[in-house]
């Protein structure tokens, strides 16, 4: 027993201390080459640019300007989508939950695409992705009414505002002339090589308002991981809790997505895989859910980057990455559910 | 800690409950019985303010819950459903510790007194060496038991208790009673129970409240209420009580 | 490389001479009867095998680089529908059309087209861009008219093929031979202008076309026959049937190219790319190009190729490249000339740069 408990605090530990060494890993990673020492020289001379004339430019901007918002982007995005998709299971009672199903993802998409085509690149599209994604995850409570804790009728709720909003960013699309269209391309595939320091002063600031209010909230989210009567019983003021949470979780993905596009799977997986590994209490799924989605978002991104000078989207290589992972443990933990 | 009630009145589409003018008693074990459907169950939520209730129906130490903040309103009074459902599977601990949401503000973490209240929660029970087993685990009898701590962490006054010994087998039955005779007697609880068995309650109980179709028939002393006539009121059919070594039994 | 003609003859039999005689010089007088009677199998850009009619009478351009040929054919009276970037955003098609031309609009920018429109049009073929994977079959089958999905591919060899089959197509091969013995006329004037050009000498370029830094075609001819070198040449492109590939910013930045094109073939209020952004970019200042202040607006393709535009992009692109060769270079006037031999209207190249504020290139 006890051999098992101080196995997983190493565990733990180690999962805490990843996006970190994944951090420094990742900056060394791209289609530059720039040899660790390089990036070291490169970014001392960012700090102090006289003491290291000899560093080239290119180092420096590569590293500043490249890399490194692309990289934060990453850790982000990872940790803001896996923090949000762990919070709403918790609130809706089902480990099967999250910001796509919500139909947040889809909503935070449509206003995004919407502000980019008729309000151009200047205007911060998160903003316009935080109206709709409020919008849609307020119809799916609202339709789905008092049974919103009932999965099924949850879910069918979302997955029609879901392909509502779909079918509203196709006509945008549609309606968006040839040029931004083009412009769109790599958004609306999900990518994050679009990550560039004046999307990041806004995203940024908001996912991590976002994450500070749900890690706040994390021992919470176990008494409102129970039946809302016994919630009640148990003294939480219910709806505005529940309000509170899903508010932050809409904020923290209209903001992520507003940048990548759709990324979806992360918000179910890592959560899941966390609990597997370390239970249920939500002080520990919280904290850990972004510190295992950074990483895995990181790791991704390495790929995409290390392997070839070629983009492909993210969202279908988290799931490429993260589904065998899930199945591989599921597997081997033989629990049914959590 | 009396707990009374001035009107309440709650209607569900098929179903209205309606009680008037009823108090119960302070460190009392209360049985509170009646046929399926006479509003048991609605009673205690109505009593626990899980289901919403009007200002000026429901008063416990003379404060009017509906007016009560939720905090406020969990010290006084807890309502302990039959079954939980394992949706994520907590620790016993972590579950027991849930029961302290009212003494910690929302983006708090639970204390080191917490996390003691808790503990003795559970050692009351009789649960100590479970802490750290999932609560998947545990027998239904054992997850009733949990229930109870998690009530007691809550350290209210007023505990509701809905249908806790259904489904026992008789041992684990009558553990259960003793430790809720337990608690109104070493930690002076207010206890409401809703029961299906008329033996145990009488058995058990200090006070009985008869229901049936959404109202009030008949309370008082266990002893003093328990009669044929009464429950041929209730529960339309002809019924014997036998009188045995001290005990009651109900003849069908 | 190009689309492979097979005909198919007649079945011969043994005639008496005089017959043969008169065969013969009737073959010749009758105009645009090189084949008589045959239909053509060719190979489409996307590998499809497409039987093409004889000769066509009503024609359906999906693909704007073969609308503007038929029109310089001669034979825009045959279409009977437009897509919908000729019909309403080309530029050349407002200066040489005012008012509208008047013409359906079959096909939309997400690919979709108006089957039932099609059917009524009721053309003898009809033609679509390689990039629209789909389109091409979908079309053939519902309504089993031919399809062939034909473009340049960034080649001047495509280019020229193209047109002499819709020459062939339209019975006005004098008029595409014409123009295609203008073409590659006016591009020996440039190669031998240039003469032989040591590897070093060409400049290192990297086209961002597409609306988009990162987006790239692996082959654009006008750059290599200018005496340049398009860096991202080796690469492959993304996939069936488009030319262009995506890359990284920090390939832009390993490549350090001397001379960065953008595409310019949209109006400056829709371009998403310019040259001052470009310019301002943080990220790029390191780079030659930036440095040195060698980033311009190209033509490039707007739904592939306009063939008197890429024939001036050409001349432009060898000045920009080796400006001590084309120093007596008057680009307008040279672009006007070229415009009015394919369009056969005056001053067509000075309003499309005025539309375009192009200016560098009239400097």
């Amino acid at each position: 027993m006890n051999g098992q408990n101080s196995r997983t605090k190493a565990l733990a530990v180690f999962m805490l201390v990843l996006p970190l060494v994944l951090f420094f890993i990742s900056l060394s990673i791209g289609t530059y080459g720039i040899s660790p020492r390089g990036l070291f020289q490169a970014a001392l001379s960012v700090v102090s640019p006289a003491s290291h004339p000899e560093v080239p430019a290119a180092h420096r901007d590569i590293l500043l300007r490249i890399r490194l918002p692309r990289v934060l982007l990453a850790l982000a995005v990872g940790a803001a989508l896996s923090v949000s998709g762990a919070s709403l299971q918790a609130l809706f009672k089902n480990p099967l939950v999250n910001e796509y199903i919500l139909g947040i993802s889809s909503g935070a998409a449509f206003g995004a695409a919407l502000s980019l085509v008729f309000l151009g690149r200047a205007f911060p599209p998160q903003l316009a992705g935080f109206l709709f994604a409020a919008v849609a995850v307020g119809a799916v409570l609202l339709i789905s009414g008092k049974a919103e804790s009932h999965f099924i009728s949850l879910l069918l709720t979302g997955i029609i505002v879901t392909a509502f909003f779909s079918a509203l960013l196709s006509l945008v699309e549609f309606f968006a002339s040839p040029y931004v269209l083009q412009a769109l391309f790599f958004w609306l595939m999900g990518s994050l090589s679009l990550a560039s320091w004046k999307d990041l002063y806004v995203s940024l600031p908001l996912i991590a308002a976002g994450l500070v209010v749900l890690y706040l909230l994390r021992w919470r989210l176990n008494v409102l991981s129970m039946s809302d009567e016994e919630a009640r019983s148990l003294g939480v003021n219910v709806r505005r809790e529940k309000i509170l949470v899903i508010a932050a979780t809409t904020l923290i993905t209209a903001a992520a997505t507003a940048i990548v596009g759709i990324i979806g799977w992360l918000g179910f997986i890592v959560p899941h895989l966390v609990r597997m590994m370390f239970g249920a209490d939500n002080r520990r799924v919280v904290p850990l859910s972004a510190a295992m989605g950074a990483s895995l978002m990181m790791i991704a991104d390495d790929i995409i980057r290390g392997v070839s000078s070629f983009e492909i989207p993210i969202g279908i290589f988290t799931s490429l990455v993260g589904i065998p992972v899930f199945l591989i443990l599921l597997k081997k933990t033989r629990k049914v559910w959590l | 800690m009396s707990i009374r009630v001035a009107g309440l009145e709650f209607a569900y589409p098929k179903f209205s409950l309606r009680v008037e003018g009823i108090a119960f008693e302070t460190a009392k074990v209360t049985a509170i019985v009646g046929p399926n459907g006479a509003g048991k169950t609605t009673f205690l939520k109505c009593l626990g303010a899980v289901l919403p209730i009007p200002k000026g129906a429901l008063f416990i130490d003379g404060r009017d819950l509906a007016a009560l903040k939720s905090r406020e309103r969990a010290r006084l009074v807890c309502y302990v459903p039959q079954e939980h459902d394992t949706t994520f599977n907590y620790t016993v601990s972590d579950f027991v510790l849930m029961g302290r949401a009212a003494y910690i503000s929302p983006f708090a973490l639970p204390s080191h007194e917490d996390a003691e209240s808790a503990a003795e929660a559970l050692e009351f029970v009789g649960l100590s060496g479970f802490a750290d087993r999932a609560i998947s685990e545990l027998s239904s009898g054992e997850r009733r038991l949990v229930l109870i701590a998690r009530a007691l962490a809550q350290q209210s006054a007023v505990l509701l208790m809905d249908e806790p010994t259904t489904f026992l087998d008789p041992k684990h039955e009558t553990e259960l009673f003793r430790l809720i005779r337990k608690l109104a007697v070493e930690k002076k609880k207010t206890i409401l129970v809703t029961l299906h068995s008329l033996e145990m309650a009488v058995q058990h109980s200090d006070l009985m409240v008869f229901m049936k179709r959404g109202e009030v028939v008949a309370y008082g002393k266990s002893a003093e209420v328990f009669e044929d006539s009464l429950l041929e009121r209730v529960y339309d059919m002809q019924m014997k009580i036998i009188d045995w070594e001290g005990r009651k039994f109900v003849l069908r | 490389m190009g689309p492979e003609v097979k005909a198919k003859r007649c079945g011969t039999g043994g005639p008496p001479k005089l017959i043969l005689i008169i065969l013969a010089v009737s073959a010749l007088l009758a105009p645009g009867a090189l084949f008589p009677n045959q239909a053509q199998t060719i190979k489409d850009r996307l590998g499809r095998t497409v039987v093409i009619p004889p000769r066509a009478e009503r024609i359906l351009s999906l693909q704007p680089e073969v609308t503007r040929i038929l029109v310089a054919l001669g034979v825009a009276d045959r279409l009977v529908g437009l897509d919908y970037f000729i019909g309403r955003e080309d530029h050349l098609f407002r200066i040489l059309h005012p008012g509208r031309p008047g013409l359906p609009i079959v096909s939309m920018p997400d690919e979709s087209v108006n089957k039932e429109l099609i059917l009524r049009l009721d053309p003898d073929i009809v033609f679509a861009s390689p990039t629209e994977l789909q389109v091409p079959d979908s079309i053939q089958r519902s309504l089993g008219i031919p399809v062939a999905a034909l473009a340049s591919m960034g080649s001047f060899a495509g280019l020229l093929e193209e047109m002499e089959l819709i020459g062939a197509l339209t019975g006005r091969q004098e008029r595409a031979r014409e123009l295609r013995d203008y073409f590659r006329e006016k591009i020996r004037l440039i190669t031998e202008t240039l003469g032989s050009i040591a590897p070093e000498a060409r400049p290192k370029t990297y086209l961002a076309f597409w609306s988009s830094l990162v987006r790239t075609p692996v082959f654009y001819e006008p750059v290599q026959t200018a005496g340049g070198r398009n860096i991202a040449e080796h690469l492959l492109p993304s996939r069936l049937g488009t030319i262009g590939t995506v890359i990284t910013v920090e390939q832009i930045l390993e490549w350090d190219p001397d001379i960065i094109l953008i595409q310019g073939s949209f109006l400056p209020r829709e371009r998403q790319v310019t040259v001052e952004g470009l310019l301002r970019d943080k990220r790029l200042s390191s780079v030659r190009a930036i440095r040195q202040g060698g980033v311009h607006y190209t033509l490039g393709f707007w739904y592939w190729w306009d063939p008197a535009g890429v024939l001036v992009e050409t001349f432009y692109l060898a000045r920009l490249f080796h400006p001590e060769k084309f120093g007596g270079l008057d680009l307008e006037k040279e672009g006007n000339a070229v415009y009015e031999k394919f369009y056969r209207e005056k001053d067509i190249f000075s309003k499309l740069i005025g539309a375009l504020a192009l200016h560098e290139w009239t400097k």
